[in-house]
């Protein structure tokens, strides 16, 4: 195992910790959240895997992921369902946002690596994609479907905050 | 053969993430149907440690405020009690009760809760005592300020109930007034109401009456104050009122809680 695999292990336990420890909390606790949103920063894991990883180990990588988060959650399958379904979009999505020239090496999905437009759509496609597919998977036991147009939107915005409030804070090279 | 391999080989993402997106769904479909899906719950030893860990550290935020709390509950406790006692001196001798004769049918074991959730359509929430603490199955969970759920799963040191926010919580509640009783259940809308559904259109009802438990089951002692009356209406052409309750407790706020080991308690399906 070299170090950067190492580094990006420690960081998603991190982003882990931070979700289910903080991020579930402000969204379950709070009096004026409660309502309509959660946050998500724990899709920022598969986000930032390396740009040229194999599809298949992306896959399993967001589906043993989703599960972690649905046991603390009590929501068996449906994160799972959702990042699974991104990590899948991931390699369509960095297809279709690659720049001329294709990917290099020396990239990696950050904005020091590929600017802050690519990041922004990088993220915010991505994103939709695992919000969406969360509360539809949710659909399930949900009748409100009003509701849950605005709890799309809105875990949607703060969710990409939290994520680019990251990027732009910590600034990560790799 | 050999294009079947080459297939595979190259759709092997696609494939991958067809068969683990079934898993997911299949999870998630067993896991409505049936609400014993034990294998990820909170009352399993790992997360509920981590929970546990976590809120000792939240816990010291506002220790004041939970201790102010309790000591308001103690005070109104013992007001019950002086009274209780006072009620009972004015009997005479021969129509008291003896000591041995006063019934304790109630036992009363005291809980933190440990993680919560309210923005679900199925809500739970896990308490830091179990199997080995007298908890069971069926046990009704209550806090200061009112009703909280009821014990669903058990392990041995921490236990799972449902929230009264949870569509499989049917609470018997009567109107304190005029005894007429119905089930209470959420809605799904607001954390902060629930419904008590068939109340008999001849009841009068006022808003702000009083709603406690009807004590008509074995999870809740009769008299425990649930909230208050908030509006009330008759779905068309339905016999029974609807009527909307706004809860005294906070639920998103569950902090210390009540398990109420019922000891004449039957086997019973709620």
């Amino acid at each position: 195992m070299n170090r950067e695999t190492l580094k990006h292990i420690i960081r998603g336990i991190l982003f882990l910790i931070v979700q289910v420890l903080i991020f579930k909390r402000i969204s379950s606790g709070s009096q004026w959240l409660w309502v309509y949103a959660d946050i998500f920063i724990y899709p920022i894991i598969i986000l930032l895997l390396p740009i040229r990883m194999a599809r298949q180990y992306v896959i399993i990588i967001g589906f043993l992921l989703g599960m972690f988060i649905d046991m603390f959650y009590d929501t068996v399958g449906v994160h799972a369902f959702a990042l699974t379904a991104m990590a899948y979009a991931r390699g369509i999505i960095l297809a279709s946002i690659e720049p001329r020239g294709g990917y290099q090496l020396t990239m990696s999905p950050t904005r020091n690596s590929m600017g802050i437009n690519w990041l922004l759509a990088y993220t915010a496609l991505c994103l939709i994609v695992h919000v969406f597919l969360y509360f539809t998977a949710e659909i399930f036991t949900f009748v409100y479907i009003g509701k849950i147009l605005i709890k799309t939107v809105l875990t949607f915005l703060l969710s990409m905050m939290a994520i680019m409030g990251y990027h732009l804070l910590f600034n990560p090279r790799k | 053969m050999n294009n079947l391999l080459l297939f595979i080989f190259r759709y092997s993402a696609f494939l991958l993430f067809v068969l683990l997106e079934m898993v997911a769904l299949f999870f998630i479909v067993r896991y409505n149907e049936d609400q014993h899906a034990i294998f990820l719950n909170s009352s399993s030893v790992f997360s509920g440690k981590m929970y546990k860990m976590a809120d000792n550290a939240y816990k010291y935020g506002h220790l004041k405020v939970v201790a102010d709390s309790l000591a308001h509950e103690n005070a109104k406790l013992k007001t019950d009690l002086f009274n209780m006692e006072r009620t009972f001196q004015h009997y005479s001798v021969a129509e008291k009760p003896i000591d041995s004769c006063i019934l304790e049918p109630y036992k009363i074991i005291s809980a933190s809760v440990i993680n919560n959730s309210i923005n679900q359509r199925n809500n739970h929430f896990t308490i830091d005592r179990g199997s080995r603490d007298g908890i069971r199955n069926g046990m009704g969970v209550i806090s200061p300020h009112g009703i909280a759920g009821i014990v669903d799963e058990v392990g041995d040191q921490y236990s799972t109930a449902i929230s009264v926010l949870h569509s499989a919580a049917r609470i018997s509640a009567s109107i304190k007034r005029n005894n007429f009783f119905g089930s209470l259940v959420w809605k799904e809308i607001n954390p902060a109401y629930m419904i008590l559904e068939a109340i008999p259109r001849q009841a009068d009802i006022l808003v702000g009456d009083t709603i406690i438990t009807s004590g008509y089951s074995f999870i809740y002692p009769r008299g425990i104050f649930i909230g208050t009356v908030n509006r009330f209406w008759t779905e068309g052409g339905s016999n029974y009122y609807s009527i909307e309750v706004k809860l005294q407790e906070d639920i998103s706020r569950l902090d210390r809680v009540y398990v109420v080991d019922y000891k004449e308690a039957q086997p019973v399906d709620q």
